[in-house]
């Protein structure tokens, strides 16, 4: 599902990532950690196109990024749900709208919007929330909202960077279960972490990487 | 669907930042008045120089001596021009008579003049479409190669003045309209990308989650669309006021207004051009977007 060869990524003389080369098979759910400033982020960045990779290829579900039309690009992100590590919820609209939003981009008629968006509140436990503004919200709750928005378009990859962040460990191990659950119904989970506690245990591959480098593989 | 659901967000945006929107407005309709007045005065030019032709006529003198069949032949060769629309023959002592009837008292400056002085002539009448410069200039240069024409009159002075009013005002016309134009447009881009900036972030993230090109510019499209022609609807109202104090206040105390035409067309027109420049402004905005 997902593939990286020889993948390097320079900024502004600092090298990022360097020749990193690795898979993820479809379902699979996998663990990318390491430090902070080992090169997580940068990652995932290049699998949801965020960033360019200035050496190597990526493919991604059979589509080779660097042969991607830009005007595809839309197309593509709308495979990939990401719980981004800033949360990126917008202030000034409710839950619901936050959500909505993700299918409001693919044409969805309103009738489907709001059946699609109750159902995945209901997954993540925040129905009653519906019309809370994000700023009203915990971090536990905020990071649900964004998993909600991540998984409410269906989609076949799902990349997560630290999700649980500023999180406590029982809310932390609730959003662990989620990933979980998301992986079971088939989609293919790649998580960027730097909290043990997250992938201990859990028997999925780790995949270490420090100062932009692979730097080992093992199961958690 | 994306239809609606950007016309939700523009409006939404209008009313967020309803102040600035606000200026925005006033400011295009400010604009379009102008251009409304420039069009108004061009107009109004263009159509008193098209009706002065009517009066218009050229002068044939004729040699002195001219028999009957030369005469003739000099009337159906005039008649054969299709510049031509009417022909009328003045002879000598008709010309007298006409000159007399001019002078009426001061008719001494005629005594002791036993020969009648004045030619024999023909007043041409042009159709109007051919009353312009080159046409009548061309006329004339044919007439006076036709035996027995001796000299050609057409007020050449009159006819450049007329078309150097309307070529002028035509000319400057399109210039301050180009002008103004360009500066609505300039504030509907403005206007629409201190919006785009202001939800630089949102619109981030709408690219992040798929948002196609369309999406993300469909509601600044449309807001643009709505503040060109809200611009142009209070500049509509603004037209209205001035047509009003022009027909129904100064018309009465000063006659001379009366000759002046209002195009309907121009309450159709602004809101129309307020709506293609706030989207032409829009558009210019948002330039390419790109995804990563």
């Amino acid at each position: 599902m997902i593939h990286f060869l020889n993948v390097s990524k320079i900024y502004d003389h600092q090298t990022a990532l360097r020749n990193i080369t690795f898979s993820v098979e479809k379902g699979e759910m996998a663990f990318v950690t390491g430090p902070s400033g080992a090169g997580k982020s940068t990652l995932l960045k290049i699998i949801y196109l965020s960033e360019k990779p200035d050496e190597g290829s990526v493919t991604i579900a059979d589509w080779e990024l660097s042969k991607l039309k830009e005007s595809s690009i839309p197309f593509l992100r709308r495979n990939i749900g990401v719980v981004f590590q800033d949360f990126r919820l917008l202030d000034n609209r409710n839950v619901f709208d936050n959500i909505a939003m993700a299918l409001r981009i693919r044409g969805m008629t309103e009738y489907a919007v709001k059946e699609n968006v109750m159902e995945v509140l209901k997954v993540v436990n925040l129905r009653h929330k519906a019309d809370s503004f994000p700023k009203t919200l915990s971090g536990g709750e905020q990071q649900r909202v964004v998993i909600a928005r991540a998984i409410v378009g269906e989609p076949t990859v799902l990349l997560a960077d630290e999700p649980t962040g500023n999180l406590d460990p029982d809310t932390a191990a609730g959003i662990t279960r989620m990933f979980k659950d998301i992986n079971a119904k088939g989609t293919t989970v790649l998580v960027a972490t730097h909290n043990r506690e997250l992938y201990r245990n859990t028997g999925r591959r780790i995949i270490k990487i420090d100062n932009g480098t692979i730097v080992g593989e093992e199961k958690g | 669907m994306y239809l609606t659901y950007s016309s939700r967000l523009a409006v939404q945006s209008i009313w967020r930042e309803k102040w600035i929107n606000l200026l925005s407005v006033l400011t295009i309709a400010a604009g379009l008045f102008m251009i409304m007045l420039t069009f108004f005065s061009v107009y109004n030019i263009d159509l008193a120089t098209k009706k002065l032709p009517e009066k218009f006529s050229m002068m044939l003198y004729l040699n002195d001596g001219l028999s009957e069949q030369d005469r003739a032949n000099i009337i159906s060769a005039l008649k054969k021009n299709s510049a031509v629309e009417r022909v009328k023959f003045i002879s000598k002592d008709k010309a007298l008579e006409e000159l007399k009837g001019v002078l009426k008292n001061a008719d001494y400056v005629l005594e002791g003049i036993n020969e009648n002085p004045l030619p024999a002539s023909i007043e041409i009448k042009l159709r109007q479409e051919s009353v312009s410069i080159a046409n009548v200039k061309k006329l004339a240069t044919d007439i006076k190669k036709i035996k027995g024409v001796d000299e050609v009159e057409y007020g050449e002075q009159f006819l450049n003045s007329i078309h150097s009013i309307k070529a002028g005002a035509q000319t400057l016309g399109l210039l301050l309209i180009s002008i103004m134009s360009t500066g609505v447009v300039f504030v509907c881009y403005s206007t629409v990308k201190i919006m785009f900036y202001r939800r630089k972030e949102e619109i981030e993230t709408f690219k992040l989650l798929g948002a196609t090109r369309a999406f993300i510019r469909a509601p600044f499209v449309i807001e643009g669309g709505i503040i060109g022609t809200c611009g142009g609807l209070v500049c509509l109202l603004g037209t209205l006021a001035f047509y009003y104090a022009l027909f129904n206040k100064l018309a009465v105390t000063m006659p001379v207004f009366k000759i002046i035409v209002f195009p309907s067309e121009i309450f159709v027109a602004l809101p129309v051009a307020g709506l293609v420049l706030g989207i032409s402004g829009a558009v210019i905005a948002l330039g390419r977007i790109r995804f990563s």
